[in-house]
């Protein structure tokens, strides 16, 4: 993964009236720690960290230019965006050293199609890979093509890069690939004669002569 | 449908609706969901109603996700009554959904099929909703 360099401003005002100012202001709010230094809270430059993140994947490392004088390498921890209107709210970003190891979530991608009348079903959308920071692969493939019903991949299957290590369970099923259900076999996923309400005495007793 | 098989008090407060979703905005299981983008209560009935609307047009080959589970009785007074002699009788089972809430989830290989399925579906649920995809919109 290639590094990105983005310019970056220190914040001195703080809450969440300075926070929506500065989204306001075309920009992100985000706070960069690790290596037990203080934290260092950052305004972003909106557009620019979307672009990032669009080409590069959540895991994109940065050069952080704070107010033009010293650099940071920097890795995106947390994206957090509104639950509705889709815009990065705020980024958490985690100091780096070049040639240090961090663990990473790496999104598992299925390309081609497998055969007809089977159903994907994928049990891990990522993978939790320790890896050297500047070297984080974006995204993992694995291929369906011609895939037959009983077929699945397991966390070991996947290939890793030189110098990476599978921290998740190599055992963890990513990908199972199972015979289509029938339309009978849909109707009966919801168990509705177990469901009847049964209800417990009530905790707590009102005491005697009490007014209704 | 969905209810309760155990409650610990039979009636409740009516539950909060302001505020967004705090947790499942996201597609995790499935390929497609539905995000609800306002707030509401969603009976069993809704719920089972949206559940077959999908089911009756997929017919096979895909699979369905209900993230929501109705565990808020709402009581209802009857007709013609007087007001007093206590609260009424638990009538609905709802879902307290907030916007941003991800309600259904569904895998299946063919997109515009699925699409169609889901909108069945959200003619169903008594909010305006909008269908997402795992890989999510851009920034």
């Amino acid at each position: 993964m290639s590094e990105v360099r983005l310019a970056a401003e220190s914040r001195t005002e703080f809450g969440k009236g300075a926070a929506r100012r500065t989204r306001r202001a075309g920009k992100i709010p985000a706070v960069l720690y690790g290596h037990g230094s203080d934290p260092k809270h950052l305004a972003l430059p909106a557009l620019e960290f979307a672009r990032v993140i669009r080409e590069h994947g959540q895991n994109a490392v940065l050069t952080l230019n704070v107010d033009a004088a010293d650099s940071e390498l920097a890795l995106t921890k947390t994206v957090t965006t509104h639950p509705i209107k889709n815009y990065i709210e705020h980024v958490d970003l985690l100091l780096v050293r070049r040639g240090e190891k961090v663990s990473v979530e790496v999104p598992v991608v299925l390309t081609g199609e497998a055969q007809p009348g089977t159903l994907v079903t994928q049990e891990l959308s990522t993978v939790l890979v320790e890896v050297e920071a500047l070297h984080i692969p974006e995204q993992f493939e694995l291929s369906l093509t011609g895939a037959t019903a009983g077929t699945s991949w397991n966390a070991g299957q996947i290939e890793l890069p030189a110098g990476a290590v599978m921290v998740t369970d190599p055992d963890a099923l990513v990908v199972a690939v199972n015979e289509a259900p029938s339309a009978a076999q849909m109707e009966a996923e919801i168990d509705t004669e177990g469901a009847g309400v049964v209800e417990d005495a009530p905790q707590t007793e009102e005491p005697a002569g009490a007014d209704a | 449908m969905l209810i309760p098989r155990k409650v610990k008090h039979r009636k409740q407060h009516h539950p909060k609706r302001t505020g967004a979703a705090k947790g499942g905005t996201k597609v995790t299981f499935g390929e497609f969901g539905i995000q609800a983008l306002e707030p509401a209560y969603v009976t069993n009935r809704q719920i089972e109603s949206a559940r077959i609307a999908i089911n009756r047009h997929i017919r096979r080959g895909g699979k369905v996700w209900i993230n929501i589970f109705p565990d808020r009785p709402l009581t209802k007074k009857p007709a013609e009554t007087r007001m007093g002699s206590g609260k009424g009788s638990p009538e609905y089972w709802v879902a307290n959904v907030k916007p941003g809430r991800v309600l259904f989830e569904m895998s299946f290989p063919n997109e515009t099929v699925a699409r169609e399925a889901l909108t069945r579906a959200i003619h169903k649920l008594p909010m305006k909703c909008r269908i997402i995809t795992r890989e999510g919109g851009d920034f």
